[in-house]
């Protein structure tokens, strides 16, 4: 019964997203740490995830919104400028670090928001 | 122990990398005109060598890079160059021609090496900052 509220789309998509974001915080983290390891390859989320989550969020079934997993890979578009192989680059990194926390607020706010609308719908205050 | 601060394992092993890094610039530093190392020769640049290493065994089974790392300092290995020679007869340490040989460090070099260390360990300091905001964020959730 409970379970009805917790599986709007929006919601459970909201959700998947602040696990992405986790996640590209802990890739961004790795890259910068590794800014002077030689031949490091920089991590990000696999391309493919953003795609399989707008198929699923098309498709309306909460279910299968739940079942995209996430994870990293290394980045493949990024290349490597520097003699030692590495293919971070500190500027970009910052700039997709405070990019990737906006989204975590963005997304953290979205689910808030829901619950806050759930419990004006069952006290009837907000 | 529950992990709040994401990424928290690699932030840390760099500041402490960079940190071994930032001694070790020091320490070539201070022996820029060391004559007479250890061994009796004159000493010789050191440098640290970074490599990646998983932080924990039970994710070495998943494809490669499908998981953050952390770094680990190698080793600190001697520069192999040849040493400077200037020419001070006179010295303690001087030939028979007057050349005495100089550690083979550039102080210039060892400036820049000590700016990028500090800006990588700078960089590291924002994403811990970054990490801890967000963890707030996501206690936060559910309150006006």
């Amino acid at each position: 019964m409970i379970e009805g509220l917790f599986n709007q789309t929006n919601y459970v998509a909201a959700k998947k997203m602040l696990d992405v974001t986790a996640m590209r915080q802990e890739a961004i983290a790795s890259n910068l740490a590794h800014l002077e390891t030689p031949n490091y390859k920089r991590l990000d989320v696999a391309p493919n995830f953003s795609s399989e989550l707008q198929q699923a969020v098309a498709s309306k079934d909460a279910g299968r919104i739940k079942s995209v997993s996430p994870q990293l890979a290394i980045d493949a578009t990024a290349i490597a400028s520097r003699k030692d192989g590495n293919s971070v680059q500190l500027e970009s990194e910052l700039l997709k670090l405070n990019q990737n926390f906006m989204e975590h607020q963005l997304e953290a706010q979205l689910v808030t928001g829901t619950m806050l609308k759930l419990r004006l719908a069952i006290t009837g205050k907000g | 122990m529950i992990n709040i601060l994401t990424g928290i394992d690699s932030t840390s092993s760099a500041l402490n990398a960079e940190r071994i890094r930032m001694d070790v610039v020091s320490q070539n530093i201070a022996n820029v005109n060391t004559t007479r190392g250890l061994n009796g020769k004159p000493y010789q640049r050191q440098q640290v060598v970074f490599e990646a290493a998983l932080k924990d065994q039970l994710k070495a089974g998943g494809p490669p890079g499908s998981s953050a790392t952390v770094v680990n300092v190698a080793r600190i290995e001697s520069a192999n160059r040849a040493p400077r020679m200037i020419y001070q007869p006179g010295h303690a340490d001087a030939d028979k021609n007057g050349m005495v040989a100089m550690p083979n460090i550039n102080i210039h070099e060892e400036m820049v090496d000590l700016m990028s260390s500090s800006r990588a360990y700078e960089a590291n300091l924002n994403v811990v900052k970054t990490a801890r905001s967000m963890a707030l964020q996501t206690l936060s959730i559910g309150k006006r």
